[in-house]
């Protein structure tokens, strides 16, 4: 009688062993959920130029605050300072850092209003 | 009679832990995604990525460097993925600006393809079978797997693509208004194309269409299949419409669905077609 319990319980390890595995192989499929806070740092780093390129273009500040959010971070500033150092630390050109750079001080500038930020 | 019930209590486990392993795995421990590429964004993110590639395109003109941030979407067909979704987001009112950014990088890339083709059907026998490298980022190589440097430089070669035709200097001047009554055309249809004064055909012109209690806005070059200069509007039955290019010109007044009639004898809206030059 033992044994069969024993064998019972070890079906359902197996079982759940299965299952997890099929659970968590199956999870690409499960990709239509990721979203861009989730990004690698280098594209979170290029998602901030882009909105940067078009801050300088335009200097519509509560457009690129509105276009940050898309990074879901609370602090908008702290993304761009993140970008802004990966940007140094891997050579990009002058004046992409100089965008940057404007975009931080324009946005830090407005700290206390943008800082509750996304939730 | 004893031998069955031994390989069922066992199926019984295995089926147990089955459903006990894809809960825990689906449910209440989910893989948790780090470090994404941007093809594996959800639908609505992907869309978003692509209205910040386009505008950042509109502010830099850097038809290299969106190429490139394109092809990390991995779209199979990037130019009519950026054109669906300007006309998507049109249609829905959603984001004007990042909609007339979508269109007008549609409508530079298919140009530039344009451009790149021109010579190679005009001189096959001289034909490179590779395209120069400066206009050919190579995006299998360089940007599916993006180190960051290769991502993010700006690149030192620039295309020789047109410049963004947002805001044209000169009026545009109506040299055209036809009705046709062509069911192959369409139906109901304000069909409008714009040229410059060199005869090249306009992408990104805003076009202004008004009718009692309403407004509404569309562009050139969201179909560049029918033309970089083309742009339609689907008019309403027995509604009259005006419309203007945005950035001055001469209006058009009193266009409203033509009345035709099939070979068959059955009744059909025409078409409007008006032609602007710069």
């Amino acid at each position: 009688m033992l044994g069969r319990w024993i064998r019972f319980l070890l079906a359902i390890a197996f079982g759940a062993a299965a299952g997890v595995g099929i659970g968590w192989l199956r999870a690409p499929a499960a990709s239509a959920e990721q979203r861009a806070a989730q990004l690698r740092i280098d594209y979170q780093s290029d998602v901030v130029l882009m909105i940067a390129e078009a801050y300088a273009a335009d200097q519509n500040l509560a457009a690129a605050i509105a276009r940050l959010v898309f990074l879901q971070r609370s602090q908008p500033a702290e993304i761009i300072q993140q970008a802004i150092n990966f940007g140094e630390r891997y050579g990009y050109s002058d004046s992409d850092l100089q965008k940057m750079r404007a975009l931080l001080t324009a946005v830090e500038s407005l700290t206390p209003l943008v800082g509750t930020g996304v939730p | 009679m004893n031998e069955r019930r031994g390989s069922l209590y066992l199926l019984t486990g295995l089926l147990l832990g089955l459903a006990i392993g894809l809960v825990y795995s689906l449910y209440l421990q989910p893989v948790q995604y780090t470090d994404l590429s941007p093809d594996l964004l959800a639908a609505a993110d992907k869309d978003q990525y692509r209205a910040l590639i386009a505008v950042a395109y509109l502010a830099s003109g850097d038809l290299v460097r969106a190429r490139a941030r394109l092809a990390l979407l991995k779209d199979s067909d990037p130019y009519n993925a950026l054109a669906a979704q300007a006309q998507r987001w049109l249609a829905e009112g959603k984001a004007a600006d990042e909609a007339r950014a979508l269109g007008l990088l549609a409508a530079d890339l298919a140009q530039a393809q344009a451009t790149l083709l021109a010579p190679t059907v005009a001189t096959p026998a001289n034909a490179s079978p590779s395209p120069p490298a400066a206009v050919s980022p190579s995006p299998a190589g360089s940007v599916a797997t993006p180190s960051p440097a290769e991502t993010i430089s700006s690149p030192a070669a620039t295309l020789a693509s047109p410049q963004p035709t947002t805001s044209p200097q000169k009026p545009f001047v109506l040299r055209k208004r036809e009705a046709v009554c062509d069911p192959a055309l369409g139906k109901g249809l304000i069909i409008v194309y714009v040229w410059d004064a060199q005869g090249n055909e306009l992408p990104g012109v805003e076009i202004i269409i008004n009718w009692e209690g309403g407004e509404d806005r569309f562009f050139t070059g969201l179909k560049p299949e029918l033309g970089l200069g083309y742009a339609d509007f689907a008019m309403q039955a027995e509604v009259v419409y005006s419309l203007r290019i945005a950035s001055g010109g001469e209006p058009v007044f009193n266009l409203s669905a033509p009345s035709c009639t099939a070979a068959n004898g059955e009744a059909f809206p025409g078409v409007w077609i008006l032609e602007f030059v710069q």
